[in-house]
């Protein structure tokens, strides 16, 4: 999916991202809704290029940075702050992937009327005893137990995340399909109990 | 943010902590989870057949201190009424008492769910 190139509010040159023109140097006035992949200049897509999110992710924040406005006119002072501000979001989400996966549910699932709870069959009793057989653990202190059960959880989280991928390609060649979304929900709804849960068990090394 | 007296103390000295025997006929048990954050709250009533009331009522709940708060006042509301006062408790009672902020709403609809959830549970044992 991509969307249409906009151009420089300055010099008209085509805008890699909404917040800067590379050409001329420009920062670029936006809107708060902005879509956070327009925001790093990639194609709305679950597959990004690592790489090249982090290298705009560098060049961007080293163009937009408040210190280097200090000297311009106040409104273009506030506008690399809230510029600054918006790149950190677009980046912090789109690098991992449950977070890109939500976000990009966000876009798709508007209109939709997606039920926002779903979760797998049974999932909500086994997370309920994981949670209280992780209290007797961590009261028993027993590290090789924990160490276990540690990495079975990051087991299933792993595999969790595998499930975003082919959904997303699933759902690029069937757009009207929301139950290809309604699937993603689920997933990223366990995913948020197996995070929890993770993030009782205190770190080892 | 900053969570009100009330939620503190709940969240400090939760009330009725535990949980029942789940085999037993008279015990109603409520699991519902809130996908949104992670939570997973357990809400079990036991009652008296004859009168209908609820003599007494345990909750675990694995979540903010919200929800902890919102579990451990429902099941302090529930024990002594009836089945039917219990099940018209409604979630912005608790948002009141607790003076929950507009972001931890959904805790007190989670408390409300599984009251409804163990009530429901306990009609349809005794029906079996």
């Amino acid at each position: 999916m991509t969307f249409e190139q906009p151009a420089c509010q300055k010099c008209k040159s085509p805008l890699i991202s909404r917040l800067f023109c590379f050409s001329c140097n420009a920062l670029q006035p936006f809107e708060s809704e902005i879509d956070l992949f327009e925001v790093m200049g990639i194609s709305i897509d679950f597959e990004i290029n690592s790489e090249e999110l982090e290298e705009r992710y560098r060049r961007l924040s080293l163009e937009l940075h408040p210190d280097f406005f200090e000297a311009a006119p106040e409104e273009e002072k506030r506008l690399s702050e809230k510029a600054s501000v918006m790149l950190n979001t677009a980046y912090s989400t789109l690098r991992e992937p449950t977070c890109r996966a939500g976000y990009l549910l966000f876009l798709f699932a508007k209109g939709k009327n997606l039920n926002e709870r779903t979760l797998p069959d049974g999932f909500l009793q086994e997370m309920f005893f994981l949670q209280e057989s992780l209290d007797e653990l961590l009261e028993s202190s027993d590290s090789s137990a924990l160490n276990k059960m540690n990495e079975d959880l990051r087991t299933r989280h792993k595999e969790i995340e595998s499930y975003y991928a082919p959904l997303f390609k699933n759902f690029k060649d069937l757009p009207e399909d929301s139950d290809i979304l309604q699937q993603l929900q689920t997933h990223l709804n366990a995913e948020r109990y197996l995070r929890r849960l993770l993030d009782r068990i205190p770190l080892t090394d | 943010m900053a969570y009100s007296e009330k939620v503190i103390d709940h969240y400090n000295e939760p009330k009725n902590v535990g949980s029942l025997d789940k085999s037993d006929t008279n015990v109603g048990t409520g699991l519902v989870g809130a996908p949104e954050c992670g939570d997973v709250m357990k809400l079990q009533i036991q009652v008296n057949p004859e009168t209908d009331e609820i003599v007494d009522a345990k909750f675990k709940t694995f979540g903010c201190g919200s929800a902890i708060a919102s579990s451990s006042l429902a099941t302090e509301w529930v024990k002594g009424k009836s089945i039917d006062k219990a099940m018209s408790i409604q979630n912005t009672e608790i948002v009141e008492e607790l003076s929950l902020p507009p972001v931890k709403i959904h805790c007190s609809v989670l408390a409300e769910d599984a009251i409804k959830a163990a009530i429901s549970d306990y009609k349809s044992r005794r029906e079996d």
